[in-house]
């Protein structure tokens, strides 16, 4: 299976270098040691780990308050916090999660280290760019974080006016202003794609040459640069309207609070996009070198790629229905809705299609992916349950909606981004983590998932609402095995903060291809060089060339 | 500033062009500020937002040199507006269908 | 004085991770126009809130946009379509190498821009005497009897403000940009730096020449 040798030893103690590497040139990990090589470093690859680094922290802290928030819905009576700390602790959960995990996870860590390699060229087309991009990411989240730990901002993730402009009596601004802050790294980062991928691919590598991953990473870029400033404006509405008085939104003057939540939600629902394209690109690297079989209806599954990323801005109402939206407007939003289920499904069936018949190896990436497209499905439909007029009457602002959405952003997202971190772990790192460790902690993440959020669709249809946490006592048990789904959950995340970070030190040293897959930067040795490619990249002639190929004429059903 | 009338006429042949926008966007302007000062017609406020319109592509094209840039470029120039067009004409269906 | 035909060397200096210098100028071109993609979309934003707060209260609307100093707003965009002169002016010297008369161009550019700003200023000033600033909680507000139009009042100065912002960090760059392409051998390792600022200029008065109508003109 693998096309290297492997060998043991420890890999970044090693004071010289490798044997194996002589005559290259260090890696990208050995080129440079000191502490200001990496803080001040340039090389997309050095960058990608320092997001990865700091969104695993915040990724800590999120995590960490939603075990409290699961900790105080174990008992109904709402005993454990006060009502006070409960509404800091769910909204440290929704923005450290939403702004500082979700968003820039996938694209900031993996976009950052894969799209130079996949399309063949030496580094983004502005390095010091992406550089300025994490502070101002780290700037901006740190400032957040610290308002949100030590004042405490009791408005939830989404910053609803009047509530953050006239009534909340908790640090507001400064969850705004850091918010704002980290809205411009993601333009930054979303610039730095488009432009790296119109006008850096090595000759030969034409659109339809490259991997899916570049595909839905260029459409998540398009949504950073023509949605985030429409947040952007509105943050600074709210910031004019708290702090100086210049408000626009104000009811009490005949303003129009439903007006932010379109300016919001304009941004925020294709934001969900940025969440979930860049994962179902890291799905379609994985399935095809896991079935060992060409991905499906390539140029559908690219096309799906900016069709998700189009009609997502066409949407957005859907959040609104019982916010005092005209009703011809909820039933617009509502039937264009359901569009957006055409081309999500499209990349279902074609990743299905290319699992059908291929030839499966059942590790840890692989086991992600598979966990992806289950969960994915799942919240994607009662997404369209969502998005019915009548149904969503009922379940609005409900558990319903909180188990949907986790579905999307953790049984997608996160899966996604775990399932990518074990693909690309050799690739980063240089070394093998432990198989046996990978496969039993994804097996832990989903059954902890499903025990954790399954139960919140049902509360949700039983009439449970969001952000309380007094509850009737009919509640409780469903609570309680959430709760309890909460603790194997935490189990399997810590798992491979453990066995990641060993593998490290200890692990077996990785050959340039470990899975047999596809792609340029399966070509370049593990850890890549410093300048990426040591010979001149050479563009394959079809994607995802494996062997295994779905057969295009004769009958599939005998 | 410009000492020999080679100089000067080289300077006249790239400065043509960036004058006479000038001078257009100006009559323009003209047109907005005199409609907008006397407003002679109910609704008037089409026509200015049609000559805004025509501003607005007048820097594109010349100012910008839209006109001269790969089709790409021409397509980043113009997909903004398109996505504007999306924000306003959602937000619209909202508020002009209120009861 | 033959000043401005002194020419210099023009071209620009290849940054190694590009393969080509057309590669590294199309690469900056093309940022700066993905850039200028979500300056649209912000402004959008304000634009749309005006046309919002127009549909929900036309007469308070109306009455506050009367309040405007129109020709100050009107003087103002005279001079934005002048420093765009003075910007093309710029961009034309760099690529002939005509460094002196760049520069000079470039000066007058900011110049027009920093006139742009007192005006501004002293327009707020004239807001200020006329009781036109509801937020300020001793100073009574000139059209208390009609609240909506505070809203309208308020977006005003968001919007202006956020304008001006843009306006200064554009002056602030234009003048070190100024004071680098003063010294030699700039147009032969940069040129293209001055096309790719002349853009933002150039959109910054595009988004004026939005503002302007949308502000004092359309809701007169």
């Amino acid at each position: 299976m693998t096309s290297g040798t492997i060998t043991d030893g420890p890999a970044l103690r090693e004071p010289h270098t490798p044997d194996s590497r002589l005559g290259h040139g260090a890696d990208y990990l050995h080129a440079e040691h000191t502490l200001r090589s990496w803080f001040f470093t340039t090389d997309h690859k050095r960058i990608a780990l320092l997001y990865l680094a700091s969104i695993t922290a915040f990724f800590v802290i999120g995590a960490v308050t939603a075990g409290l928030v699961r900790l105080a819905l174990v008992v109904p009576d709402g005993q454990v916090f006060t009502n006070d700390t409960y509404n800091k602790l769910f909204t440290i959960h929704g923005v450290v999660m939403v702004w500082f995990f979700l968003i820039p996870s996938i694209p900031a860590t993996f976009g950052n280290f894969l799209i130079p390699l996949m399309i063949g060229a030496r580094d983004l087309a502005f390095p010091k760019l992406n550089l300025a991009s994490w502070y101002v990411f780290m700037t901006g989240a740190l400032f957040t974080l610290a308002s949100v730990v030590l004042g405490g901002v009791d408005t939830g993730w989404t910053f609803y006016t009047p509530l953050s402009t006239a009534f909340s009596n908790t640090w507001v601004v400064p969850a705004l202003i850091g918010v704002t802050i980290v809205g411009f790294s993601s333009i930054l980062t979303g610039l730095n794609f488009v432009v790296t991928i119109h006008t850096m691919r090595a000759p030969g590598m034409t659109w339809f040459r490259l991997p899916i991953f570049v595909w839905t990473h260029y459409a998540t870029s398009l949504i950073f640069l023509l949605a985030t400033p429409v947040i952007t404006v509105a943050l600074i509405l709210l910031i004019a309207e708290r702090a100086f008085h210049i408000g626009v939104f104000d009811p009490a003057y005949g303003g129009d609070p439903v007006l932010f939540q379109h300016l919001f939600w304009f941004y925020s629902h294709p934001a969900v996009y940025i969440m979930v394209l860049p994962g179902m690109g890291v799905i379609s690297e994985i399935v095809p070198a896991f079935a060992q079989k060409k991905l499906f209806g390539y140029k559908f599954v690219a096309y799906a790629a900016i069709g998700l990323a189009s009609v997502t801005f066409f949407v957005w109402g859907h959040h609104m229905f019982v916010n005092g939206q005209s009703d011809f407007a909820s039933v617009a939003f509502s039937v264009l809705s359901f569009a957006v289920a055409v081309p999500s499904a499209v990349k279902v069936y074609n990743w299905t299609a290319t699992i059908h018949k291929g030839s499966l190896k059942l590790d840890t990436p692989m086991l992600y992916a598979m966990g992806y497209i289950g969960l994915f499905v799942l919240g994607g439909l009662t997404g369209l349950y969502l998005a019915t007029l009548a149904i969503n009457q009922h379940v609005h602002a409900t558990y319903f909606v909180v188990a949907h959405f986790h579905y999307i952003m953790v049984g997608g997202t996160v899966l996604a981004f775990l399932g990518g971190l074990h693909f690309w772990w050799p690739k980063i790192t240089g070394r093998m983590y432990i198989e046996a460790w990978g496969r039993i902690s994804a097996f832990l993440i989903f059954i902890g998932f499903n025990v954790t959020f399954f139960p919140q669709f049902i509360l949700g249809y039983l009439g449970m609402p969001r952000r309380y946490h007094v509850y009737p006592p009919e509640f409780q048990f469903l609570n309680i095995l959430s709760s309890a789904g909460s603790t194997i959950l935490a189990v399997g995340y810590l798992f491979p903060m453990v066995y990641l970070v060993y593998s490290i030190w200890f692990g077996k040293r990785a050959p340039a291809n470990p899975w047999d897959a596809k792609g340029l930067e399966w070509t370049v040795p593990s850890p890549p060089p410093a300048h990426n490619f040591l010979t001149e990249p050479v563009a394959p002639k079809v994607p995802y060339d494996y062997p295994l190929q779905a057969q295009e004429t004769g009958r599939q059903h005998s | 500033m410009f000492g020999t009338s080679d100089e000067r006429r080289t300077l006249w042949r790239h400065m043509r062009e960036p004058v006479l926008t000038a001078g257009a966007l100006l009559v323009m302007l003209g047109i907005n500020v005199g409609l907008g000062a006397t407003l002679p017609v109910p609704h008037v406020w089409i026509v200015e937002l049609l000559v805004a319109a025509v501003m607005v592509a007048t820097i594109l094209w010349f100012s910008m040199e839209v006109r001269h840039e790969p089709p790409l470029v021409k397509l980043f120039a113009g997909i903004g507006f398109f996505w504007v067009g999306i924000l306003f004409t959602m937000t619209l269906v909202d508020y002009l269908s209120r009861g | 004085m033959s000043a401005g035909a002194s020419d210099s060397a023009v071209g620009v200096k290849l940054v190694s991770h590009f393969a080509t210098v057309e590669q590294q100028k199309r690469a900056a071109v093309l940022g700066m126009w993905a850039w200028l993609l979500t300056e649209l979309l912000l402004f959008a934003g304000l634009f749309l809130t005006a046309l919002i707060l127009r549909l929900l209260h036309p007469e308070a609307v109306q009455e506050a946009a009367r309040h405007l100093k129109f020709w100050i707003g009107a003087i103002n965009t005279v001079v934005l379509i002048g420093s765009s002169l003075t910007m093309s002016g710029a961009i034309q010297l760099s690529r002939l190498g005509w460094q002196r008369g760049m520069v000079r161009f470039m000066l007058a550019t900011a110049a027009l821009g920093t006139l742009f700003l007192l005006l501004k200023g002293y327009e707020y000033y004239a807001d200020y005497q006329e009781h036109m600033m509801p937020f300020l909680s001793d100073r009574p507000y000139e059209l208390k009897d009609s609240p909506p139009s505070r809203l309208f009042v308020n977006l005003y100065y968001v919007a202006t403000s956020l304008h001006g912002l843009h306006l200064m960090t554009g002056i602030t760059i234009l003048l070190v940009m100024t004071w680098q392409a003063s010294r030699p051998g700039f147009l032969g390792q940069h040129q293209n730096r001055i096309e790719i600022f002349g853009l933002y200029w150039h959109f910054i008065d595009l988004i004026w020449i939005l503002a302007f109508p949308t502000l004092y003109v359309l809701n007169r």
